[in-house]
């Protein structure tokens, strides 16, 4: 890890920018601010920030907002997006409803399928 | 547990390829898509392709979807449609969701043909109803009918930006503007001429600023930006618009493949995060392989023998296919595939200054900055014919100036008066002897539609310029209009002689206009009088 993203103590209270408002994941409605406050924290990687804030963990899973977190978290950071990581994707890629995962198994014992 | 020999994760234009080419040689073969309908952004495509006929070039995207689809069929080709493939586990088992279940499935091999997503620029109002996709744009037109807004902004002005742009006029909307952050058109220029003479402006060096509306987009601020991306004070525009399309680019969907266990790189010169992969599709993981835009954004002609390369690749793998006879299909495809990354666009040219085409004439900065190439600068290339010959009679004019793997007009012309020379890329040029018929089959063949006929000479004081013309409602023989120069300005009144429609042209239409001689040069579009004045 770069020197510059080494973890800091927070400095201080975190204070409030104009542009906290900002919305980076749709899905979840993580806004910059959201972010910021992460990163004030001493978090510095996508899965850090992503277990903190639930961004990119919606709908999309990260399809459309990882990309402008990267860009944004580097930016605050002062480093390459390369080095702020990316977001381990994990099964399912896809939304899965909990109704087919709550009923997987049972409907095969019923059709006497098994696995 | 279900076995398959060949499991294709994406049933778009790679995907049917590699499932086609697997099973042509007997492998059997399940795709899975999520979609409700097979060919991923196939369908959508309604514009005329480039390359060479192998490529398939000339063809709507959309028939090449028919066809493949057809073709799987005939194959045998099972295709699961509603069906998410949501995770892939070691030794190849694949979790897939259907009818609300959820099915392990164990394959030989693995195509992973995931395809891209759409890039967005987070700016103040992003999220209001009204900024979508441009490609949600194309899906809504193209596949739905329904139009996305009434006046458009497109952010973007690569060949997304500009297919999409020039498709959200042939459905009817009002596009006001094209931006872009880059000082110079991305896509190809002669798409982007076609929408530059509809009246269209170029906003280059401009970004968006913000998108301001209450409960949906009212409005676009756009601003211009100065060599280092900076936003310049003072320089916003405030567009009316109730849509912002956005074109900013494409991610490949890589995530399949982490989740599988392939190895990944960061490439900007791909679209970023994709699967490490080598020159047959192969990943890292034993068996799984990758093609299309997973494994580097390019376009639908080269996903396709990307598909072919990886459905080849797993068909050898399971035996089914020779060695030999591999090797000699694989180097058929690499050469189709080396063909289309040749010119100014291919492989290793993003980013770079082009000053000179490959025959050295330097190039249109106009086309590069405003979108349409400038009467003064037409002239100095190759398929122009000199003012002695287009008073002659009729003649093409192709005005076709930037060096992109594309040769459908030289096969067009059944009287072989158009020339490109060894190379595919090589810009067209006329025959010594131009014998032109007048039959418009180059006019309606150029995908790029940049060839015109020309008589300068058609009567006394008046030239006739055939044009091609793909808007709703069509004129007929007889309307009266406005002539219009590249950038879509009036600049004369124009009667349509006839209107040539036929099946071999495929939608294209070809207007014949009688302009007065000295707008034979300047005039290359027809506006219907009582048509909209789109600008002052």
């Amino acid at each position: 890890m770069a020197e510059s993203n080494r973890r800091k103590a927070p400095e201080g209270e975190y204070v409030p920018k104009a542009d906290d408002d900002l919305l980076i994941c749709r899905c979840e409605e993580v806004s910059q601010g959201d972010i910021r406050r992460a990163l004030h924290q001493g978090l510095r990687t996508m899965n850090e920030i992503k277990r903190e804030t639930r961004l990119g963990m919606g709908l999309c899973q990260g399809q459309t907002c990882t990309r402008i977190a990267r860009a944004f978290i580097a930016r605050e950071l002062g480093v390459a997006p390369g080095e702020v990581g990316l977001p381990t994707p994990r099964t399912p890629a896809r939304p899965v409803p909990m109704t087919v995962i709550a009923r997987d198994g049972i409907m095969d014992e019923a059709a006497g399928e098994g696995i | 547990m279900r076995r398959v020999e060949l499991a294709v994760v994406g049933a778009g234009p790679a995907g049917l390829s590699a499932a086609i080419e697997a099973a042509r040689h007997g492998v059997e073969v399940v795709v899975f898509d999520e979609n409700q309908r097979p060919g991923g952004q196939l369908f959508k495509q309604i514009h005329k392709f480039f390359g060479s006929k192998e490529h398939r070039a000339r063809e709507r995207g959309f028939r090449i979807g028919e066809d493949l689809l057809k073709e799987a069929r005939e194959l045998n080709v099972t295709v699961e449609l509603e069906t998410v493939v949501s995770g892939i586990y070691d030794g190849l088992e694949l979790v897939v969701t259907k009818n609300d279940r959820v099915e392990h499935l164990r394959a030989n091999a693995v195509v992973i043909a995931t395809g891209a997503s759409e890039n967005m620029i987070p700016f103040p109002g992003w999220t209001l109803p009204g900024v979508i996709g441009a490609g949600a744009a194309q899906t809504m037109c193209n596949l739905h009918g329904v139009k996305p807004g009434k006046n458009i902004l497109m952010v973007g002005s690569g060949n997304v930006g500009v297919v999409v742009g020039l498709q959200l006029i042939q459905a009817g909307c009002s596009l006001e503007a094209v931006i872009d952050a880059s000082p110079r058109v991305g896509g190809y220029g002669v798409h982007a001429a076609k929408i530059a003479r509809t009246g269209v402006p170029f906003h280059l060096r401009h970004t968006i600023k913000e998108v301001y509306g209450k409960d949906r987009v009212e409005g676009a601020v756009i601003v211009e930006v100065d060599e280092k991306w900076q936003p310049v004070p003072g320089s916003e525009k405030d567009l009316k618009v109730d849509t912002v399309c956005m074109a900013v680019g494409l991610s490949p969907m890589y995530q399949l493949s982490k989740i599988a266990g392939c190895e990944t790189v960061e490439d900007p010169s791909r679209g970023g995060v994709v699967p490490i992969c080598d020159e047959y599709g192969a990943t890292t993981v034993p068996g799984i392989y990758v093609a299309g835009d997973v494994s580097g954004i390019e376009e639908a002609s080269s996903a396709m023998i990307g598909g072919k390369i990886a459905g080849a690749s797993a068909a050898l793998k399971q035996g089914y296919l020779a060695q030999d006879v591999f090797e000699e299909r694989y180097a058929a495809f690499r050469k189709s595939l080396e063909q289309l990354r040749q010119g100014q666009f291919g492989h290793g040219m993003k980013g770079k200054k082009i000053t000179h085409t490959q025959e050295g004439i330097e190039v249109s900065e106009s086309l590069l900055c405003r979108g349409f190439v400038d009467e003064s600068e037409i002239l100095r290339f190759p398929g122009i014919p000199s003012e002695e010959i287009r008073m002659r009679g009729l003649t093409p004019v192709i005005e076709c100036t930037q060096n992109i793997p594309c040769d459908p007009c030289r096969e067009a012309c059944v009287k072989g008066c158009i020339r490109i020379g060894e190379s595919i890329t090589d810009l067209p040029s006329l025959s010594k002897e131009v014998q032109c018929t007048g039959c418009g089959m180059c006019v309606a063949a150029c995908p790029g539609q940049a060839i015109f006929l020309l008589n300068q000479n058609y009567s006394d004081g008046e030239a006739l310029v055939v044009l091609p013309y793909e808007f709703q409602p069509l004129p007929e023989a007889g309307d009266e209009g406005t002539a219009c120069d590249r950038s879509g300005n009036p600049v004369g009144k124009a009667k349509v002689l006839k209107v040539q429609k036929a099946k071999t042209m495929d939608g294209t239409a070809v207007l014949s206009m009688i302009v007065p001689r000295e707008l034979a040069m300047t005039a290359r579009f027809f506006r219907p009088s009582g048509s909209e004045e789109r600008r002052a």
